[in-house]
């Protein structure tokens, strides 16, 4: 071949390189969007919605107190804060149920919750004149007992609690003691049974139930200012995320798998007192934030349950449970002195993905019903 | 092939004579042994639980240390990329036009050789010496994290592997255009309107709105299409580095088209070459 020739060659060589270069270069990078990195947004302080929910809460005005011929005026407050347990080592944990209902996990719930078509909802509604999905507004879990506040104006209370033992106690609440009770079926039969657990409405805002008559009194002197000076167990300023809380110690060491009896012992003896916040406004992520006593015994702890996450993850890993090690992937623990927070969360994908039958089983429901 | 290795043997051998490339070494050599010397980390069943570098404690959280050292990988596989094609470019710009350079280029056109192999000989010189450079630094990198941390990964060593194969393509078009102008300051010039272009092309998808609709937005397409996607390998390398999952639909193919755009690049300088007199 000739010099020209050859030249030629050449030629048609790179441009039947570079069109093969474009083509497979088109193919490999893909011209669909890059898939975002999933980020998740942990609950750390308040936020402005946050606080103005707390502002908007502040609806009760103890009466003025006289003291030395002087007036003074107390601020509002919350209800609910204020009928919190107080002191240290208590557990309260609060559930925003209206706020977690509108979530997009809310959503998912809901589903699961009404994969009947919606049937035991609806007999909740008749029964005590309550919706759960409309009138409630949280849920608060201490060791007493559990407590709702809402709109509970349209309650069937003294149809529910008609047949035990009430009085009316304070400035707002009745206390129903624990009794029978008689209720009254959709198809009109009733159905009698008795309750060991004694009741308290405090101004169709809040429902307590205790496990005596004076718990619940308890409760409702917290609320309307007779109860002891001490703080409640959970801040105004802690009042973030979709669940919050304090734990006691030794509730949370008893939430830990009998396999790490170790690590729940270590906790009783390090910890103080732990601090919950879950957000569910998109992924859901959890902070817990524990205290205690001795600095190094606390980053030791923190460095334990890094490890132990750690391990799991690597676990998971090693056994293809993708899921499992991605949700692992955000785990983390921040050391800070005589505490650390420990940050966990699992992606909404995720939980779309393991409930999607929920939503399923609803359709197929609601579309056997029509 | 005995010629071509025969040239890519000299292009070896003019490069270690140059003082700067034996300066370049030894300063990789320092920075792994001072990271080496002055980082501890301390990790507990797998997770990272405190860090030091020189003395001081980094402030940090306590997590898988795969998950921990993440950025740290991705961080070097990005400066491994960009900042070995960039020093690629500058170390390299020169061979080229020295090589072709007046009473040199008569002496190796006299050689019983074909035109063509002193291009492809000149292009696989200075490959085998950015391979060298690259596996000498990541695998530095990759022993002192593997040793200190317990987490052995060969991520950051493939993030390399694929550095090298964009600064192919680039030095492919730097080769090209000494065979037009005999100057290393435009052979360095054309290496580094390609990097910009590679770094664009690989981001086309996300820049093509910012053209209005017509004959702008399909030139950019247009242009970008052929162009070797340099930032979209990177992110590749950054994410195999750190182990995370790819962005790009098939890394294999990606990388062939590169390195394809390169051998492209090589035959239009052999064709400029080959009827170029001297």
């Amino acid at each position: 071949m000739d010099n020209r020739g050859r030249r030629r060659l050449w030629l048609v060589v790179a441009a039947m390189l570079f069109v093969v270069a474009a083509v497979l270069m088109f193919t490999g990078q893909g011209e669909e969007p890059a898939m975002e990195t999933p980020k998740v947004e942990f609950p750390r302080r308040m936020r402005a919605p946050e606080r103005e929910r707390a502002e908007r809460r502040r609806t009760h005005v103890l009466p003025v107190q006289v003291d030395a011929g002087t007036q003074e005026r107390a601020r509002p407050r919350d209800p609910l804060l204020a009928a919190l347990p107080r002191g240290e080592g208590k557990t309260a944990v609060v559930i925003e149920a209206n706020a977690l209902r509108h979530s997009p996990i809310g959503e998912l719930l809901l589903d699961c919750l009404m994969r009947d078509g919606g049937k035991r909802l609806q007999e909740l509604r008749n029964l005590s004149g309550v919706d759960p999905l409309q009138d409630l507004d949280r849920l608060v879990i201490t060791d007493e007992g559990m407590m709702l506040s809402g709109n509970f104006g349209n309650a069937k209370f003294k149809e529910l609690l008609g047949e035990r033992v009430s009085m009316d106690y304070g400035e707002g609440a009745r206390v129903y003691e624990p009794g029978d009770m008689t209720v009254t079926r959709p198809d009109g039969s009733t159905a009698r049974g008795r309750s060991e657990a004694a009741v308290a409405t405090w101004n169709n805002e809040l429902l307590v139930i205790g496990k005596s008559p004076d718990e619940v009194k308890a409760v409702v002197d917290r609320v309307e200012g007779r109860g002891p000076d001490e703080p409640p167990a959970i801040s105004e300023g802690s009042t973030y995320g979709e669940m919050y809380g304090v734990l006691s110690v030794d509730q949370l060491a008893r939430l830990l798998p009998k396999e790490q009896a170790e690590l729940a012992d270590r906790i009783r003896r390090v910890a103080q007192n732990v601090e919950l916040h879950v957000d569910a406004s998109g992924d859901v992520a959890m902070v817990a934030e524990v205290r205690g006593a001795n600095g190094d015994e606390v980053t030791d702890l923190g460095k334990t349950l890094g490890a132990a996450l750690s391990m799991a993850r690597i676990k998971a890993q090693a056994e293809g449970e993708k899921d499992l090690a991605q949700l692992l992937d955000f785990a983390r623990v921040q050391p800070d002195g005589t505490s650390f927070k420990l940050e966990m969360a699992v992606p909404l994908d995720v939980i779309k993905q393991r409930l999607a039958f929920c939503k399923e089983e609803r359709s197929a429901a609601e579309a056997a019903e029509r | 092939m005995k010629p071509v290795l025969g040239i890519a043997g000299y292009v070896l051998r003019e490069a270690m004579s140059r003082k700067f490339i034996l300066a370049f070494m030894v300063g990789i050599t320092l920075v792994l042994t001072v990271v080496a010397l002055s980082l501890r980390i301390e990790v507990v069943d797998g997770a990272l639980a405190a860090s030091r570098l020189f003395g001081e404690e980094i402030r940090s959280s306590i997590r898988s240390v795969d998950v921990a050292l993440r950025p740290v990988y991705q961080a070097a596989a990005f400066l491994v990329f960009y900042g070995g094609i960039l020093f690629g470019i500058v170390a390299c710009s020169d061979f080229a036009p020295s090589l072709m350079s007046p009473g040199r280029i008569e002496h190796l056109l006299a050689l019983p050789i074909q035109r063509w192999h002193l291009l492809a000989g000149t292009f696989l010189g200075v490959m085998v010496l950015a391979l060298g450079g690259t596996l000498y630094g990541t695998t530095g990198l990759v022993l002192i994290f593997g040793v200190k941390a317990g987490y052995w990964t060969a991520g950051p060593l493939i993030a390399g592997l694929l550095a090298c194969v964009g600064f192919a393509a680039v030095y492919a078009v730097m080769l090209t255009a000494a065979t037009l102008v005999r100057s290393a300051a435009l052979c360095a010039a054309s290496g580094f309107v390609f990097l910009v272009g590679g770094i664009i092309a690989g981001y086309r998808q996300q820049m093509t709105p910012f053209f209005e609709e017509g004959f702008g937005r399909e030139a950019f397409r247009a242009v970008t299409l052929v162009l070797p996607r340099l930032s979209a390998l990177a992110v590749a390398a950054g994410d195999i580095a750190a182990s995370t999952p790819l962005e790009v639909r098939s890394l294999g193919l990606l990388l062939l088209g590169v390195l394809v755009f390169g051998f492209g690049a090589l035959a239009v300088g052999f064709w400029r070459f080959e009827g170029k007199d001297y």
